[in-house]
């Protein structure tokens, strides 16, 4: 502690009772004690005044740094790749707007061999404390960076011990869609891009069938997605609209992840 | 068109931040009929809780108000939702009723005569004008501008306003003098209602930038154990303000400039603008928004990769309005930046030369070098409150405690536990190269800059109360 800390300190004790009850401290000689002499302050609360402002003024423009600090023992290497800017904005996206595409999202990170990028992981920590499933992809995802950061940000802990099935970790989860849309997902490009976009301008489908189209775009095979994004787009009606949107963002997904 | 004003302005002509508060809800296109702007004046009619709405109408560009309202708070809270509307995109361009036709004419007529009275002086759209002081009676709606705006009016306005800040400044050293006197101890400061009197009667004196200071300091009072500490830095620094600022025409130009920005004098958009730019190519290094009062601040921090100055740009949102979204970090910006006068940090954007160029890892300094700018700066102008740094080191904890190490010591960080964990993700344990926000009370991560990408760490504003982009 040097002594302008120690004069700092009381300054403190000073200010805190006033100068009412307690006179400032008489400060060490050099230039603080020359220049509060020079302001000529006539009463003791304006010498205090003039006295903390040079104080506080000295110590936040002489800012050192502090002790030297140990740093923490690294995690162990990490070879993977780690997935790019552009793939974490897409994650970004998707869970703000498309979330039934992120276990596919995370799913393809750790089968491509990447790992997430510091800001994702973060974030799929936090967003997945209690979701045992989602949360063991995010570790498998994270790797040793993961367990790592875990064990330092506590508030980065699962809230839940128990114990998840690797098959389930390692599955896309089924969606729910009526057979007629399920038999689509075997389909070529062509023929599921004329009856999605069919039945939007022919009134067979509407805002009713939203959710299980959703599924139906989010599981259907990725070569179809093109195209059916192409079709649903000129269709020019709302909710088809939308199902391009999420068409496009998959397959961007998907191409990312590559 | 003209340009529009931003929601600072419009603030800082607002009598108190209360009346601002009082606009915001009559800021509804849905409470209006007749609106119209053109590129003088803004007009229409608001429902309020009379028999007949009030006509309302602003000249944005001479700066004056006129409201049948019988509010005696000039401007009223109609036109500042007026104004607030057409900041926010909602008043239509039209052409003005004679009604507002005849008051611009009336105006003009009166300040026309004045060679020059149409520039060179401090004041600006959302600078403190003292419009209605000496106007008519508002409860008849009368115009509420100086009769006769010429040279020596204007140059006694500007007299006044200097007068009234440098008494607003007095009264604070003096209020200072009794804190001193009483003691930190006193119960009073832990009432919100004692900084708060104070603030308004510095926004009265129109030294603003103290006032939001005052504000913010009462914030401190109780919020750790050490804050008696904390608040008598403050006041020291609330005095070294109070006390230069009173003695402005004595300091040296550029230090008269910074005092005077601290202080809260406004100085025209159109002014800074029209300064000698600092052409670069400027990365853009860092963003924190900062929520002060009801505006949402954003600084963004920008280093020329010539010149190797720090600038900072500046962007408010209200409620459900958006925040600058146009520089992305991480980038490389060739542009113009026009700064504030005395060489400020702060400055306005001006003309882009090219895209952004791809993403550059910058070159950072060491902690103690660092401090070695930070210091330089902050002795240059002790009531800084923000300063960024792009340095390299090892982010830690120490006795449950974030810090930032290297070979030279450590410096606290601070901030959201989302940033500094994602830090810590990005450093793995080793050093990292990044981009801070010095603040009295720790520094502030902002940018991460790995080999390939900047992650942007810095706070955010809460996406419930900014509109998205």
């Amino acid at each position: 502690m040097t002594d302008l800390d120690t004069y700092w300190r009381d300054l403190v004790t000073a200010a805190m009772l006033g100068t009412d009850r307690r006179d400032p401290p008489v400060p060490p000689d050099g230039p603080i004690a020359d220049l509060v002499d020079d302001a000529l302050r006539p009463d003791p609360g304006s010498r205090m005044l003039a006295t903390v402002a040079a104080v506080a003024a000295a110590r936040r423009a002489a800012f050192v740094p502090g002790p030297s600090a140990d740093t923490l023992q690294p995690p162990e290497a990490d070879d993977r790749p780690m997935c790019s800017p552009s793939a974490a904005a897409t994650w970004r996206q998707i869970v703000s707007e498309w979330s039934v595409l992120e276990d596919e999202w995370m799913l393809a990170v750790i089968e491509r061999g990447l790992r997430l990028s510091p800001d994702v992981l973060v974030e799929a920590l936090a967003r997945h404390r209690s979701d045992g499933v989602r949360r063991a992809r995010v570790m498998l995802a994270g790797g040793a960076v993961a367990r790592w950061l875990v064990g330092h940000v506590p508030e980065l802990a699962a809230s839940s011990s128990r114990r998840v099935a690797a098959e389930a970790v390692g599955e896309l989860p089924a969606l729910p869609m009526p057979p007629e849309l399920d038999e689509l997902r075997s389909l070529d490009a062509h023929t599921v891009a004329r009856r999605l976009a069919g039945g939007f301008e022919d009134g067979r489908f509407g805002g009713p069938d939203r959710a299980v189209l959703v599924n139906l775009v989010a599981r259907c095979r990725p070569a179809v997605l093109v195209e059916v994004a192409a079709a649903l787009q000129g269709t020019g009606v709302g909710h088809a609209l939308a199902l391009a949107d999420l068409a496009r963002l998959r397959h961007r997904m998907l191409t990312e992840l590559e | 068109m003209a340009e529009a004003w931003t929601v600072e302005q419009v603030a800082a002509v607002a009598p108190s931040p209360r009346s601002v508060a009082a606009a915001e809800p009559l800021a509804d296109g849905a409470r209006w009929s007749a609106l119209g702007a053109d590129g003088r004046a803004l007009w229409g009619r608001c429902r309020g809780s009379g028999a007949e709405p009030y006509d309302t109408m602003v000249d944005h560009v001479e700066v004056g108000w006129r409201c049948t309202c019988p509010s005696r708070k000039l401007p009223c809270k109609h036109a500042l939702a007026l104004l607030l509307l057409w900041v926010r995109g909602g008043v239509p361009e039209g052409s003005a009723p004679a009604p507002v036709a005849t008051w611009i004419g009336a105006r003009d007529r009166r300040s026309s005569p004045t060679p020059g009275s149409d520039g060179g002086t401090d004041e600006a759209p959302g600078s403190p004008r003292d419009a209605g002081d000496t106007g008519d009676d508002p409860e008849t709606g009368a115009d509420i501008e100086p009769s006769a705006p010429d040279r020596d009016d204007l140059d006694r306005s500007r007299d006044e306003r200097v007068a009234r800040m440098l008494e607003g400044l007095a009264e604070l050293d003096r209020w200072l003098d009794d804190r001193m006197r009483t003691g930190l101890a006193d119960p009073a400061l832990a009432r919100y209602d004692t900084w708060d009197r104070l603030a308004a009667r510095l926004v009265d004196a129109r030294a603003g930038a103290v006032a939001n200071r005052v504000r913010r300091l009462a914030g401190l009072v109780g919020s750790n154990p050490d804050w008696h500490s904390d608040v008598l830095v403050e006041l020291g620094m609330l005095h070294l303000v109070a006390r230069a600022g009173r003695h402005l025409p004595e300091l040296p130009g550029p230090l008269a400039d910074a005092v005077a920005v601290a202080s809260g004098w406004q100085v025209r958009k159109a002014d800074v603008l029209a300064g000698v730019p600092d052409t670069d190519e400027w990365f853009v290094a860092g963003r924190s928004d900062v929520r002060e009062d009801r505006i949402e601040v954003r600084r963004l921090w920008l280093y020329g990769t010539a010149s190797r100055r720090w600038a900072m740009l500046l962007s408010f949102a209200a409620y459900q309005q958006v925040l600058d979204d146009s520089f992305t970090v991480g980038t490389v910006v060739h542009a113009d930046l026009h700064r504030y006068p005395g060489g400020a940090l702060r400055a306005l954007a001006g003309d882009r030369f090219a895209d952004p160029l791809p993403y550059v890892e910058p070159v950072p300094v060491g902690l103690a070098e660092a401090c070695d700018l930070i210091g330089g700066a902050v002795a240059a102008e002790p009531w800084l409150e923000r300063y960024p740094a792009t340095v390299r080191a090892t982010p830690t904890v120490q006795d449950g405690r974030w810090v930032l190490a290297d070979a030279d010591g450590s410096l606290p960080l601070l901030g959201p536990k989302r940033s500094l964990a994602t830090l810590l993700a990005a450093s793995a344990g080793e050093a990292v190269t990044l981009t801070v926000e010095w603040t009295p009370w720790g520094l502030q991560p902002l940018t991460v800059h790995l080999a390939d990408r900047a992650i942007d760490v810095g706070p955010r504003a809460d996406p419930s109360f900014v509109g998205a982009a």
